[in-house]
């Protein structure tokens, strides 16, 4: 299994630039996932390594072989790559197994080593009894299966997978998330996943790339990208945040315009005076129980709570600070009135941007006196 | 995972496409469809716009180009008459449709209307009925010696109306013409939101505030649109005109070309191909107009896949009125013409006067039936429809493949030529195919000219744009990905089609061999410059009876034609039908 090398890409459509200057490298055997909210270049991307779209320059490469630099271009029939497509797109005249044959028919198998891929293959998706029935026959999980049966059957170099679980119902998504990542360790195929869904992608992922708007953002592990995103943008995108904006006053500190509160920070935020945003995790936030004090070099902010809902596994608030709302996660029932919050410094990442949320997002965390 | 063993070579690597002269092979493929779509479209227009500002038949030697036959057509000619006649019935024509059809629409479509399913597949009659036989009907009971014409003047002393005038040619060719303004509409009713509706009456508005508030407004797009459509085909119509307006020297485009190129004894080529030039330029700018007002209709169309179900209006009694107007039109516009002239197929005197019945005969059959020019040209009429389908079929749907799914690079070139033909009309197709042949290259004008396959390639291209429109929404509704995935696994452009879109698209390609089948059957203005002794259609044998005063014969084969296009017709449905079922 080859590794992928992708570097310099650049997509334009007219005066539209769809991708700028992408470059990442794929290791062999390695489960990679292309992130980001719809219109971010995560599909046109993939498109690319596929031979769908031509990019306008850059160059792909797939173990020796070379897919595109200027002056050449493979095409998609020539690159022995292994596709699902969000849809799925079996091909609606064809039975299970023809599905499966086509491929093995335009490599001119022969057809008893046909039968046998055919079977292999779908013994591998746990539907070798279906082999015979028609797509439409088929349940939507089944019909992701076949289209990853399909996929595997010729033995591609790399498979390249178009959000293939977004067409699957919540639970039956999860079930599905498991058994891939099962399988693609045990075949240990090198994988290129498209995703906007940040928890499939955090749970699936060897190394996860955040893309926004044409850009790669931020490449790393899924621990990486949820503790120390990048910018603020993936630190929204991925996960949940809250976002507190404010002045920095010194080396690690940065006031709030909120409560007016000084909040100790990591250390290398932005020079005296930068307006900044403060971005929390709802979870890095601890309530402190009554009775007890607050340990030392931890910031302590007081706020109210507003609403309280069970999600089963635990409690989310929505708590008032200053002017500010800001969620809370907590395994504690019943919380009213006034609580203490504390939250570490290292749970505090600061990014020299004020307007990570978009502006009715912003108006709805906003309380008025 | 992490084993560091060589790169494996791919198991089962993808096949090697060959790749003629350094060019995939579907790139070959579409410059060939772009280039045959050319050759077959300009064919038509270069000679045609040569000519008109040539001095002489292009075919002879030593031409000089000038302006000259533009001055000449309209000082000499008298083209200015001729302009303003086209004018005159074109929008008068467009007038009656709209007032016909789109009333029909809004009742048919939004209101309980008994017999409503009814009325709206009648309005689907000009698909089996080509102008030519609707203007035989009418002219056989409405025309100076209609049968109805001779009751009405025994009864009033005079007769109120004259078909062979500007006007009467507009009421039958808005009759011929209403069914498409009615086809807009309706489907304009039909995808529009009904929740608007729902909102204004929950405002309390009452059935014809709705009508004239909310309905009425929507309909602005579908009108507009089908108007031009309209004009542009009365502008471009032969059979009314020939048929009414010829008799009494009113000349319209069409017949003044016909006039100019077939009656006269030394036809002025200079003339006729500016007059086509003339008339080009006006065709082609209504489709453009038209082209550009749907793209802009489009935008604000929101055609949403939730099915809302419209809750009809009604009427009370005007429902009454509304129902007794629509058969109005179905019977007396198009059933009674066309009954009448199936009617008078069987007998020899149709009159009222004297009952027909008493002169009941097959003679008009015999007639047909002995003369073997007759029956040779009803089977000219099936080969050509049946050569022609097959071929227009084959080449909408090359056209639809390279315009909608490929990245050729000249994909929209491929679509515009594919459509250009809609704004030719059939006799300057058939005027300017003439003097390609004769302009054609190694001989091959000789070999074509005046057989089949030149009326062939004139129908052909002529249905063309009906071709490619009945193909083209059927691959939007296949996903692309469906193509990706052929792609990604292996099969080229061409093996894509080959394996997997041509078995999905098969339903549309048969429904494209009827429709194109149907209309190379109806079409024959072409035939009257591309025509010859040989190569005689249904449709120019009827003319050629009928200028012979032979009305009987004429009304056998008519009733022929429909014969044989609701026959075709319906195995055709049974077929295609028992084989979805299975």
């Amino acid at each position: 299994m080859p590794e992928v090398k992708v570097s310099r890409l650049s997509k334009q459509f007219g005066d539209n630039a769809v991708l700028r200057d992408i470059t990442f490298t794929i290791a062999d055997g390695e489960f990679f996932t292309l992130l980001g909210p719809s219109g971010c270049g995560k599909s046109t991307t993939l498109a690319c390594i596929a031979g769908l779209e031509r990019p306008t320059s850059g160059s792909i490469a797939v173990g020796p072989a070379t897919f595109v630099d200027s002056g050449t271009f493979v095409p998609p029939e020539g690159r022995n790559l292994g596709m699902v497509f969000q849809s799925y797109a079996l091909w609606p005249h064809l039975t299970v197994a023809q599905n499966l044959a086509m491929p093995l028919r335009i490599r001119k198998v022969d057809r008893r080593r046909q039968d046998e891929l055919i079977t292999e293959s779908l013994a591998k998706v746990g539907l070798a009894e279906l082999k015979n029935r028609y797509p439409h026959q088929l349940s939507g999980g089944q019909q992701q299966r076949v289209a990853l049966a399909r996929a595997l059957v010729y033995s591609p170099s790399v498979l390249l997978l178009d959000e293939p679980l977004s067409n699957l119902d919540a639970q039956l998504r999860e079930q599905a998330r498991a058994w891939l990542k099962r399988l693609q360790a045990e075949l240990g195929i090198t994988t290129v996943y498209v995703t906007h869904d940040q928890e499939e992608a955090l749970a699936l992922s060897d190394r996860i790339a955040v893309m926004s708007e044409g850009d790669m953002v931020q490449i790393g592990t899924p621990k990486e990208i949820y503790e120390t995103p990048a910018t603020a943008r993936v630190a929204a995108f991925v996960g949940r945040c809250n976002f507190l904006t404010g002045t920095v006053t010194g080396q690690a500190e940065v006031r709030l315009d909120c409560t007016g509160q000084t909040l100790a920070v990591l250390p290398g935020a932005a020079g005296d005076g930068r307006r900044v945003s403060v971005a929390i995790r709802p979870e890095r936030l601890e309530i402190l129980p009554e009775g007890r004090t607050a340990p030392a070099g931890v910031n302590v902010l007081t706020a109210q709570v507003l609403t309280g809902s069970y999600i089963g596994s635990r409690y989310e608030y929505d708590l008032r600070l200053g002017d500010h709302v800001i969620q809370v996660e907590s395994n504690r029932a019943g919380l009213t009135g006034e609580v203490t919050l504390l939250a570490d410094p290292s749970a505090c990442l600061v990014y020299p941007t004020t307007d990570v949320l978009p502006e009715d997002a912003e108006a709805l965390l906003t309380v008025s006196h | 995972m992490t084993t560091l063993s060589p790169p494996r070579p791919a198991v089962h690597p993808p096949p090697r496409y060959r790749r003629p002269l350094g060019l995939a092979r579907e790139s070959w493929l579409h410059y060939g469809v772009l280039l045959l779509l050319a050759v077959l479209v300009l064919a038509p227009v270069v000679p045609t716009l040569y000519q008109s500002f040539l001095d002489r038949p292009l075919y002879e030697a030593g031409g000089i180009l000038s302006v000259d036959n533009y001055v000449r057509l309209f000082t000499e000619a008298g083209f200015g008459r001729v302009v303003l006649n086209t004018a005159l019935f074109a929008g008068l024509t467009t007038l009656l449709s709209l007032l016909i059809a789109v009333p029909m629409a809004v009742v048919v479509v939004r209101t309980k209307l008994p017999g409503g399913r009814l009325f709206a597949a009648a309005m689907q009659w000009p698909f089996f009925i080509s102008s030519l036989i609707l203007g035989f009907g009418w002219i056989t009971i409405y025309g100076p010696a209609g049968f109805v014409s001779v009751e009405v003047r025994r009864m009033l002393g005079f007769l109120p109306w004259n078909l062979y005038s500007i006007p009467g040619m507009a009421v039958t060719e808005a009759v011929a013409l209403a069914p498409i303004v009615y086809t807009f509409c309706a489907n304009a009713l039909r995808q529009s939101d009904a929740s608007l509706e729902a909102a204004a009456q929950v405002c309390g508005a009452g059935p014809l505030r709705i009508l004239r508030s909310v309905i009425l407004p929507m309909l602005r797009p579908p009108i507009v649109y089908s108007s031009i459509l309209v004009i542009s085909m009365s502008v471009e119509t032969l059979s009314v005109p020939l048929l009414f307006g010829q008799p009494v020297g009113i000349d319209v485009f069409s017949t003044f070309l016909y006039r100019n190129g077939l009656q006269s004894i030394s036809p002025d080529y200079g003339v006729l191909g500016a007059a086509s030039a003339i008339i080009l330029l006006v065709t082609v700018s209504l489709v453009a107009l038209q082209a550009k007002l749907l793209k802009n209709a489009q935008r604000f169309v929101s055609v949403r896949g939730k099915a809302t179900r419209p809750r009809r209006l009604d009427l009370g009694w005007l429902k009454w009125v509304s129902v007794a107007a629509i058969a109005c039109y179905v019977v007396l516009g198009a059933l009674v013409p066309i009954g009448g002239l199936v009617f008078r197929s069987f007998t020899l005197v149709f009159t009222p006067l004297q009952s027909p019945f008493r002169t009941l005969t097959g003679a008009n059959y015999e007639r047909i039936f002995t003369y073997p020019v007759y029956v040779q040209s009803i089977v000219n009429s099936l080969l050509v429809a049946a050569i022609g389908a097959v071929l227009v079929s084959g080449l909408s749907l090359l056209a639809v493949m390279v315009a909608r799914r490929s990245d050729f690079r000249f994909a929209r070139a491929v679509e515009y030529l594919a459509l250009a033909p809609q704004a030719m009309p059939g006799i300057i197709v058939g005027i300017g195919l003439f003097w390609a042949l004769a302009f054609a290259p190694f001989g091959l004008g000789t070999l074509v000219q005046g057989t089949l396959w030149a009326l062939i390639i004139g129908f052909g291209l002529r249905a063309l744009p009906s071709g490619f429109g009945s193909i083209s929404p059927s691959i939007m509704q296949i996903g692309r990905e469906l193509d990706n995935a052929a792609r990604v696994s292996g099969a080229d452009w061409v093996r894509t089609f080959t394996r997997i879109l041509a078995a999905l698209l098969r339903p549309a390609f048969a429904g494209a061999l009827i429709l194109t089948f149907v209309t190379l059957l109806k079409e024959y203005s072409p035939a009257v410059f591309l025509g010859s002794a040989d190569s005689n259609i249904i449709g120019t044998t009827m003319l050629e009876l009928w200028v012979q005063g032979n009305t009987g014969s004429v009304a056998a084969l008519a009733s022929l034609q429909i014969a044989i296009t609701a026959t075709f017709v319906g195995l055709a449905g049974l077929l295609l039908k028992g084989r979805n079922d299975a």
